[in-house]
């Protein structure tokens, strides 16, 4: 479904991401691990377009589109959440789904009619916001809202294009234990044909979503297997407890 | 997303009042500042549009005023076409050339994109003065207004001449807001909140910019040639950048962003132009000096305290009105 082919990236001369190879299957959960500034987010910004690899390319569905702009590619069914929140913040969380809903149904442009007054904006609108529990908050601001319910707003408004393949950059970061265990319950209960590609810091939390589990270290991938192969690896613990005492 | 507010409706509904008492009251003199107004109203309310909704702050759009006001000209003295299709035709136009500015433009922000569309209205402006076709430094004359004889207005006259222009204002007023409401407008306003946002969901985000854009140089376009017809004459410096630096004025003065507030804005700053200029010949300064205290109250606008300080009050107030006189509906807040 998605697939990358020894995706280099550089910025002058720190090399973020050495030759990566990355094959998802249709409907596969597959985790990404590893320390802070592994380029992990940098990953995701190749696979999605926001940067330009030096080398290698990305293939979505069978398809090369490392040349597609941003746009394109996610018109193809490529979508991300943002490990920093990147909402609409003056509008309410109806709007923000709406708003991505309209882009995937083609109302985005239309002059002759409102998108959020669309049958099939609104039916997307509503069976996201059941996904990403956020029912209650419809018609509230992103300004009014706690700073977890924005996390799920985050992937709601990335789900509401109807993406074949999800990436989702660190979705629990920044919230309590308890609200994260509650996220990984609704990760679980997404389409199983849904593809995603999930960043995450925390082992335990990865574990419980993972089919496959990838480790980034220093912009290479140091591991892609199981999680049950992943949870006995000595190079696995090193790298993440030599991550902890460094942070 | 642009909506009313009772507030704005009430403001709307007083300006729209004021402005055909005067039509139907004033003597010529009073006519031609009503059709003043009206017609720069109309161009602010097309720079709104954008610069209010979409975060594209444009410094081209009294040139694209220009380019209505001689697409007019060109089209009824110079190749003899009839007033209603030369009307159409420079709205056309201008939208056209708006469209093609918005495209290239789309990219840049902030201060590169208002010298853009600033590098773009001086080309006009000089193509325009230099081009012996346009008639240069001179400009050209002879322009004729519509004929309305068959329904009874005659527009030579500057009473049915004004109160064409009130129409004409009321239909691009509806237009802005019909725009600003559709899935286009709403994609506009994702676009201002957070422009990465809305390409990573898959939106074409140049496109639209630049139909926006288009859009709102059709709205300038008609003002132009509804300016042409009004002094029936047009001159390179219609295109000049003070055109649209003072379109940027009345909008800020208005308040960006409120569609009622440049309104209002436009209203205040040609009466006060007139007022002042007949007075002393540094009304400028006057004007500057209100600008700045705008500017530095931090308010958006005129209009746009008069909202924030009574707006929730005056809102609340209706909508407590409407919901004891019906009690079965639903105030809705759209
Ligand atoms: N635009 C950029 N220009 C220069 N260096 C960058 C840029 N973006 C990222 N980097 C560097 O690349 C490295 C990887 O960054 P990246 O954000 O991909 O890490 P990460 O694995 O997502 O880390 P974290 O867990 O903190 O989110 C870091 O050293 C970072 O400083
Ligand atoms: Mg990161």
């Amino acid at each position: 479904m998605l697939e990358t082919r020894n995706l280099d990236k550089s910025f002058g001369a720190v090399h973020v991401t050495r030759n990566v190879l990355l094959k998802l299957e249709r409907g596969e959960r597959r985790v990404i691990l590893g320390p802070n500034g592994a380029g992990k987010t940098t990953l995701f910004n190749l696979l999605v377009g926001e940067l330009t690899p030096n080398s290698g390319s990305v293939h979505l569905a069978g398809e090369d589109v490392t040349a597609l702009p941003v746009a394109k590619r996610a018109r193809r069914g490529l979508s991300r959440s943002y490990q920093k929140n990147t909402l609409f913040d003056g509008l309410t969380v109806e709007e923000n789904l709406g708003l991505a809903a309209a882009v995937h149904t083609g109302h985005a442009t239309r002059l002759w009619s409102d998108s959020l007054a669309k049958p099939e904006v609104r039916e997307i609108v509503a069976e996201v916001a059941e996904q990403v529990r956020l029912m209650p908050f419809l018609h509230a601001k992103v300004s009014e809202i706690s700073y977890g319910v924005r996390r799920q707003l985050e992937v709601g408004v990335a789900l509401a294009t109807r993406p074949l393949v999800l990436l989702m950059d660190e979705p629990t970061s920044g919230v309590g234990p308890e609200m994260a265990k509650g996220f990984h319950d609704l990760l679980n209960g997404l389409p199983r044909d849904l593809t995603l590609l999930i960043i995450e810091h925390d082992m335990d939390l990865a574990f419980d979503v993972a089919d496959t589990i990838t480790v980034l270290n220093y912009g290479e991938v140091v591991f892609d297997g199981l999680p049950e192969e992943a949870r006995g690896s000595k190079l696995l613990k090193d790298i993440y407890l030599g991550s902890w005492e460094d942070a | 997303m642009f909506r009313h507010t009772p507030l704005r409706y009430g403001v709307l509904v007083l300006l729209a009042a004021a402005a055909l008492f005067q039509a139907f009251t004033a003597e010529y003199f009073g006519l031609e500042i009503l059709t003043e107004i009206l017609i720069l109203a109309m161009l602010v309310l097309a720079l709104d549009m954008v610069a209010g909704f979409g975060g594209m702050v444009s410094l081209c759009h009294g040139a694209l005023m220009g380019v209505g006001a001689y697409a007019y000209a060109m089209l009824t003295t110079k190749a003899g076409i009839a007033p209603p299709v030369a009307m159409a035709g420079s709205v056309a136009i201008t939208g056209a050339a708006a469209w093609v500015i918005g495209a290239v433009c789309a990219r840049s922000h902030g201060i590169y994109f208002i010298m853009a569309t600033l590098a773009f209205g001086q080309m006009a402006y000089s193509w325009v003065f230099e081009a012996p076709v346009f008639g240069g430094d001179d400009g050209l004359g002879g322009i004729a207004r519509l004929d309305l004889t068959m329904i009874g207005l005659d527009l030579t006259d500057s009473r049915s001449f004004a109160l064409f222009c009130l129409f004409a204002l009321g239909a691009a007023y509806g237009a802005t807001v019909l725009i600003l409401r559709s899935g286009l407008g709403r994609s506009l306003s994702g676009i201002m909140h957070n422009e990465q946002r809305m390409r990573a969901l898959g939106l074409t985000v140049w496109r639209v910019k630049a139909d926006v854009f288009g859009l709102s140089g059709m709205i300038a376009g008609l003002a132009g040639a509804l300016a042409a017809q009004h002094i029936m004459f047009v001159s390179p410096g219609l295109l000049g950048w003070t055109v649209s630096g003072e379109a940027l004025v009345v909008v800020i003065l208005g308040g960006l962003g409120t569609l009622v507030g440049p309104l209002v804005g436009a209203a205040a700053f040609v009466v006060l132009k007139h007022e002042l200029s007949a007075v002393t010949p540094y009304w400028h300064l006057v004007v500057g000096v209100i600008l700045i205290a705008v500017v530095m109250s931090r308010a958006n606008g005129i209009f746009g305290w008069v909202e924030a300080r009574w707006g929730a009050r005056i809102d609340r107030r209706v909508a407590d009105a409407t919901r004891k006189q019906q009690p079965g509906e639903v105030v809705s807040d759209a």
